[in-house]
């Protein structure tokens, strides 16, 4: 946990006030952020992501699977999320599992949609291989290696960046099957299809501090939240996810406005994000 | 299967006594008194230290020397197959404590009386030796938290399949079943702190094998203390600079 005396928290509390933070920034502007892609060689896909002092690892694993029976033309996608002891002390033998449980929740809620798998961030559609038999199965793995706040945000991007670097093997399907039996298929190891990532969401978390809400907050920051919304939105500005943290109460009025300048710190967010992208898939080409 | 081919080679084309490509890099979580990474081949492990500091449970302090913890994790990507394993399974719990142990032994302890050190290992990618691994990259850490230690101690495996002694198995020759000699090492004080092996070998040839297990140990700390160099001399030139 932070400790912080009195006179600490004024000061961080009269920053935000004044828009000049501990650390210079202003309330709307994020970290410095960079992004490296293909860092687990055994994954298909993974990225690390640097958000300050925050870092964190997604992974993508695809595995052949049926798709569930009430949505026979959608592939599967899990999320979930460890809080490694090396990020904080306190998160050792079990105590991270509350955070990476609602970590986990939150990011299923911002990317994947409802029950019935519409309106997900990740199109869940170009994931079947062939209908009601057989699709793709998404093990999407996030940990958390140093906290220093932020972490829905670090790790929705790392999903993006993770995403985008994936590649899965192309299935060619032998022959018509008959209506009960699995298709034969054949995986090919050496001819990839590309994830479409570019209706992938970006996550902004606006916390409230006092009377004004910050992006990117670090840990002291957050130790001083009254409330976080979370919002996913992606390039068209649609909203795909919401969460509302932290128990004080917050007048709609004023959650209609977070959102609105959610939308707006997104765009730059999701340009700042593609072209991490475009430079760490340009990198490891290299 | 074969292990090693008639010209001498192995799977992943290296020479029996050779190792695989080591890679180290210090402070990679910035929140921790020190952090390291370290990479032999496709074994991927990081450490962080915290400490010393006040101790949490008032009933394990000691008034003679510090209390030293460690935790080993495994990411749930960090293998091939994708799985869910419950936290603390015999096997974390057998390596934590190990690395504990070892860790203990080259720390200075009694300096640090009524305080605590933790020790959190996380592996990334395993393909074999994660032990040794694991202990190289918290004796880095270590190093970078500054904590006062006799020597630094590494940590190095060997084995024994088609009449060759390996050094330094990946995952692999470890699962072959041959037998899977893991070493820690004081290369200053020229001890052993660690010996741990699996499977039956004659004692001439169980020599053999520990004799190259401490040889490797001994290249790992050359180039540990190489790393080490670099980076003070980085820090150096930032403090001037």
């Amino acid at each position: 946990m932070v400790g912080l005396s009195t006179g600490e928290k004024l000061f961080i509390q009269a920053g935000i006030a004044q828009d000049l933070r501990t650390d210079g920034r202003g309330r709307l502007t994020y970290r410095p952020i960079s992004i490296e892609t293909d860092v687990i060689s055994q994954a298909n896909g993974s990225a690390r992501v640097r958000m300050g002092g925050t870092e964190v690892i997604a992974t993508v694993k695809a595995e052949l699977g049926r798709p569930n029976p009430m949505q026979p033309d959608k592939g599967k996608v899990s999320i979930s999320v460890d809080c490694s002891p090396t990020a904080e002390p306190a998160f050792e033998g079990r105590g991270g599992e509350e955070l990476s449980t609602e970590l986990s929740i939150a990011l299923e809620r911002c990317l994947l949609g409802g029950k019935s798998g519409s309106g997900a961030g990740i199109d869940l559609s170009s994931l079947i291989v062939v209908e009601g038999k057989l699709c793709w199965d998404l093990y999407i793995e996030g940990l958390v290696v140093s906290s220093e706040g932020n972490l829905l945000d670090a790790l929705g991007a790392a999903i993006k960046a993770a995403l985008s670097n994936t590649g899965i093997p192309k299935v060619h399907v032998a022959a018509e099957a008959l209506d009960n039996e699995q298709p034969e298929v054949d995986v090919s190891d050496e001819e990839f299809l590309q994830f479409d990532t570019s209706g992938v969401p970006a996550i902004v978390t606006l916390t409230k501090v006092g009377k004004h809400y910050i992006v990117d907050a670090t840990l002291e920051e957050e130790s001083q939240m009254s409330s976080a919304v979370s919002i996913s939105i992606d390039r068209h500005g649609h909203i795909c996810g919401l969460t509302k943290r932290g128990g004080v109460g917050v007048d709609p009025s004023i959650i209609l406005d977070m959102i609105s300048v959610g939308k707006h710190v997104s765009e730059e967010l999701l340009n700042k994000l593609d072209s991490e992208i475009v430079a760490a898939e340009a990198d490891e080409e290299e | 299967m074969e292990f090693v081919t008639p010209e001498g080679l192995r799977q992943d084309g290296r020479r029996p006594r050779e190792l695989r490509e080591m890679r180290a890099e210090i402070g990679a979580v910035s929140k921790a008194n020190g952090s390291a990474v370290f990479e032999m081949g496709n074994t991927k492990v990081l450490a962080a230290v915290y400490g010393p500091r006040e101790v949490q449970n008032k009933s394990q302090q000691m008034s003679n020397q510090a209390l030293v913890r460690c935790e080993y994790t495994m990411a749930n990507f960090s293998t091939g197959d994708r799985m869910r394993k419950p936290k603390g399974d015999r096997r974390s719990t057998e390596i934590s404590l190990v690395i504990r142990q070892t860790m203990e032994e080259c720390i200075l302890t009694h300096l640090m009386p009524r305080s605590q050190i933790d020790i959190f290992v996380q592996v990334l990618q395993a393909d074999g030796g994660t032990r040794s691994a694991c202990i190289n990259a918290a004796t880095l850490a270590l190093a970078d938290a500054g904590i006062p230690m006799r020597d630094i101690v590494t940590s190095c495996s060997a084995g024994y399949l088609n009449s060759n002694a390996l050094l330094d198995l990946n995952y692999v020759e470890d699962s072959a079943g041959g037998p899977d000699v893991t070493v820690g090492f004081l290369p200053k004080l020229d001890k052993v702190t660690l010996l741990q092996m699996d499977a039956k070998l004659p004692i001439d040839v169980f020599e053999d094998v520990m004799e190259l297990a401490i040889e490797g140990c001994k290249a790992i700390a050359t180039y540990i203390r190489n790393v080490m160099l670099e980076h003070t001399k980085q820090l150096e030139y930032h403090r001037d600079g």
